[in-house]
C-alpha cells in the first residue's frame, strides 16, 4: 500500500462508509459458517438460499435451527454488544474530555456484575440474571450521577470520581458475594459470567436486551454532533448555546442504556469500550459525526470476530473477556505503527 | 443615542461568601468597544461570565437587548453574544474546520447535524480571519496566535452582534498581538460588531481610540468599577497613581492627519 493507511481512510469518505457498512454484513455472513456442529459450506449456502426462495428444501430441520436459531442470534448479539460498548466508550471519552475513559467509567459494569451475581445466588434463572444485571448497571450510574451532584463546582470530575467510588464499592460487593457463594454451584457461574460470553444467546434473549441497546445507540447517533460541542467543556459548550445539563444527561442516559443492555446479556467484556474508540480515532479522526457510527461498526465486527476465534480455538469456549485484549492488544499496536499514531 | 445592547445594573456576585465584585454598572452600545482593565484576579473573567449568562448575579441584573439575561435560554444568548475564552483546554485533536463549525451550534437543533449553509458560513469566517489554509490541520498542533484566530473564527461563526473576549492577546508575541487587534478593529468597523474585552494592557484602549472606534475603558479594582469613560479621560497620570500606585507618563504623538495619538508609558511602582 503506497498511501499510508491513515490517508487512505481519510481521503475516501464514500469508500469509507461503504466499507463500514459492508464490513459488518460480511462479518455476519462469514460467521454463519463457523460453529461446532459440522456443516459443510454448501449446506449452509443452501440453508441461507432457502430463506430467499419458495422452493421447499429437503434438509433436516436441525440444520435450519442451527443456522437461524443458534448461530445467527449469537452473531447479531455480538454485533449489538460490541457496537454498544464501543459507541458508549466513544461518547464518554468525548463527554468527559478524557481519552482514557471506557464505557464502564460510571460503574455500569460493576453494578451489572453485582446484580448478576446476586441473581445467580438467589434465583439462578437466566431471565432474573438479565433483569438484576440491568437494574444493577442502571443503579450504579444513577448513584454516580447523584454523587457527582453533591459538590457542583467541577461537575465532570465529580461525576468521574462518583463513578470510580461506585465501581469500587460494587466490586467489593461482588467479591463479598463470591466469598459467600456456594463454591461448587454458584461461584463458578459467577466467575464465568464475569468473564463475559455470548453463549446464552437465543432470539428471545436478544429481543429483551436489544431494546435498551438499540434505543441507546440510536440516541447517540442522533446527538453525535452535539457530543463534539460538549467535548469543549461545560462553559464553552454553554456559551455555544447548549443546554449542557440536558445534553449531557441525554448522552449519559443513552450510553448507560446501551452499556447496561450489553453487559446484562454478555457479562463483563473489557477493552472494547476503551480501545475500539481509539482505533476509530486512528482511522478517521476525532469528529464524532463519523467516529460514533464507525465505533459502532468496528466494535460490532471486532466482537463477532473475537467470538468466532473463541469458539474455533479450543474444544470448549474461551470467555470473551479473556480474548478481547489478547487479540485486540496486538492489533492495536499494529495499527499504531501503521498509522504512525494517527492524530495523536 | 442608540440603546445599549448590554446593560449591567448594580451587579454583585460572590462565590459562596467571597465577594468577587459588587454594584457594577456598565453598558455597551452598538459598534463600540468596552475595555475592561484591572489586575489579575480582580474579577474580570467572572464579570464576563455573568454577562454571558454562565454565572448568575446574586444582586442586580444584566439586560441583553432589554431582556433580563436570566430569562434567556442558552441558545438565545449564544445567537447574540459569542465568547472568546482566555483559556481553552485542548483535548481531542479536532480539525480547525470542525472546531469552527461548533460556532453553528446555536442554530442547530439537538438531534441534527450542521447543514450545507453552516459549512459555507465556516468557509466564510475562515477566510475573513485569514486562516483558510489551516482548515484541515489538527488544531492541537497550532501556534498560540493561530489557535487564538481559530477560536475567534468560531466566535464569528456564531453570527452574533456582540463578542466577549477575555484577554484576546494574552501569551501572544508582538506581531500576533497587533494582528489580533487589527482583526478586532476590522470587525467593529466593517462588520458592525460590538466588543467587550478584558485586557491587561491599557494601551489597547488607546489603540482602538486612535483607530477612531468609540471606546470605553472601565478600570476594575477592589471589587468595583473605579472609573469608566473614554480612555483619554480614564487613563491619566493622576488616576494611574491613585488607583494602581503606578507612576506613569502619557505621551502623545501627532501624525498630522488625525487627532493626537496617545500612549501610556508605565515608569515605576510607587513604594509607600
Amino acid at each position: 500500500m503506497k498511501k499510508s493507511l491513515k490517508n487512505y481512510f481519510r481521503g475516501n469518505k464514500k469508500t469509507l462508509f461503504i466499507f463500514f457498512v459492508a464490513f459488518p454484513l460480511l462479518c455476519i455472513f462469514f460467521s454463519l459458517f463457523i460453529g461446532r456442529y459440522p456443516l459443510s459450506a454448501s449446506t449452509i449456502l443452501k440453508i441461507i438460499g432457502s430463506k430467499f426462495t419458495t422452493e421447499p428444501e429437503n434438509l433436516p430441520p436441525i440444520y435450519q435451527t442451527i443456522i437461524w436459531n443458534v448461530r445467527l442470534p449469537r452473531i447479531i448479539l455480538g454485533l449489538l454488544v460490541g457496537g454498544s460498548l464501543a459507541i458508549s466508550g466513544t461518547a464518554f471519552q468525548s463527554l468527559f474530555r478524557n481519552p482514557l475513559i471506557s464505557s464502564g467509567i460510571l460503574g455500569v459494569s460493576s453494578g451489572a456484575g453485582f446484580g448478576a451475581s446476586l441473581a445467580i445466588i438467589l434465583f439462578n434463572s437466566p431471565l432474573m440474571i438479565y433483569l438484576l444485571a440491568f437494574a444493577g448497571g442502571i443503579t450504579a450510574v444513577l448513584l454516580s450521577y447523584l454523587i457527582g451532584r453533591i459538590y457542583n463546582t467541577n461537575p465532570t470530575i465529580m461525576l468521574i470520581l462518583g463513578g470510580v467510588i461506585v465501581s469500587s464499592v460494587f466490586s467489593s460487593l461482588i467479591s463479598f458475594l463470591k466469598y459467600m457463594a456456594d463454591p461448587y454451584e454458584d461461584l463458578p457461574s459467577i466467575v464465568f459470567w464475569l468473564m463475559g460470553s455470548l453463549a446464552t444467546a437465543r432470539f428471545k434473549d436478544i429481543m429483551i436486551a436489544a431494546i435498551p441497546m438499540l434505543v441507546g445507540i440510536t440516541g447517540l447517533i442522533l446527538i453525535r454532533w452535539r457530543i463534539n460541542v460538549l467535548s469543549m467543556g461545560d462553559k464553552e459548550a454553554r456559551s455555544l448555546g447548549l443546554n449542557t445539563s440536558l445534553n449531557k444527561a441525554i448522552v449519559i442516559f443513552c450510553s448507560t442504556l446501551a452499556t447496561a443492555g450489553a453487559v446484562c446479556v454478555s457479562g463483563i467484556i473489557g477493552w472494547v469500550g476503551l480501545v475500539i474508540p481509539h482505533i476509530g480515532r486512528l482511522l478517521i479522526g476525532n469528529d464524532n459525526r463519523l467516529l460514533i457510527p464507525i465505533s459502532l461498526s468496528l466494535g460490532g465486527c471486532f466482537l463477532i470476530i473475537v467470538d468466532n476465534i473463541g469458539r474455533i480455538l479450543t474444544g470448549g469456549e474461551i470467555p470473551l473477556g479473556i480474548l478481547t485484549a489478547l487479540i485486540g492488544g496486538p492489533f492495536f499496536v499494529y495499527l499504531l505503527k501503521k498509522t504512525k499514531g494517527g492524530a495523536w | 443615542m442608540s440603546l445599549p445592547l448590554i446593560e449591567v445594573k448594580q451587579g454583585s456576585f460572590s462565590y459562596h461568601r467571597t465577594v468577587v465584585f459588587e454594584k457594577i454598572n456598565l453598558s455597551l452600545k452598538k459598534n463600540e468597544i468596552l475595555c475592561l482593565f484591572g489586575p489579575n484576579g480582580c474579577g474580570k473573567t467572572t464579570l464576563l461570565e455573568n454577562i454571558l449568562g454562565l454565572l448568575k448575579l446574586q444582586k442586580g441584573s444584566i439586560f441583553l437587548d432589554k431582556k433580563d439575561i436570566k430569562t434567556l435560554k442558552e441558545n438565545e444568548i449564544a445567537k447574540k453574544i459569542a465568547y472568546l475564552p482566555q483559556i481553552h483546554n485542548k483535548t481531542f485533536p479536532y480539525k480547525v474546520k470542525e472546531i469552527v463549525l461548533m460556532g453553528r451550534a446555536p442554530y442547530t437543533s439537538i438531534f441534527s447535524a450542521p447543514s450545507k449553509r453552516d459549512h459555507q458560513k465556516v468557509d466564510e469566517v475562515l477566510k475573513l480571519v485569514g486562516i483558510n489554509h489551516l482548515k484541515n490541520r489538527p488544531y492541537i498542533n497550532l501556534s498560540g496566535g493561530e489557535s487564538r484566530l481559530v477560536m475567534l473564527a468560531r466566535a464569528l461563526a456564531q453570527n452574533s452582534e456582540i463578542i466577549i473576549m477575555d484577554e484576546p492577546t494574552s501569551h501572544l508575541d508582538f506581531r500576533n498581538e497587533l494582528e489580533v487587534l487589527e482583526i478586532i478593529t476590522a470587525l467593529i468597523q466593517q462588520k458592525k460588531i460590538s466588543v467587550i474585552m478584558a485586557t491587561h494592557f491599557p494601551n489597547q484602549a488607546f489603540y482602538f481610540k486612535n483607530k477612531g472606534i468609540k471606546t470605553t475603558l472601565a478600570l476594575m479594582n477592589d471589587k468595583i468599577i473605579k472609573l469608566a469613560g473614554p480612555p483619554e479621560e480614564v487613563l491619566t497620570e493622576k488616576n494611574m497613581k491613585s488607583i494602581f500606585n503606578i507612576k506613569s507618563k502619557i505621551l502623545s504623538y501627532d501624525d498630522l492627519k488625525r487627532e493626537k495619538l496617545k500612549y501610556l508609558i508605565p515608569l515605576e511602582i510607587i513604594k509607600k
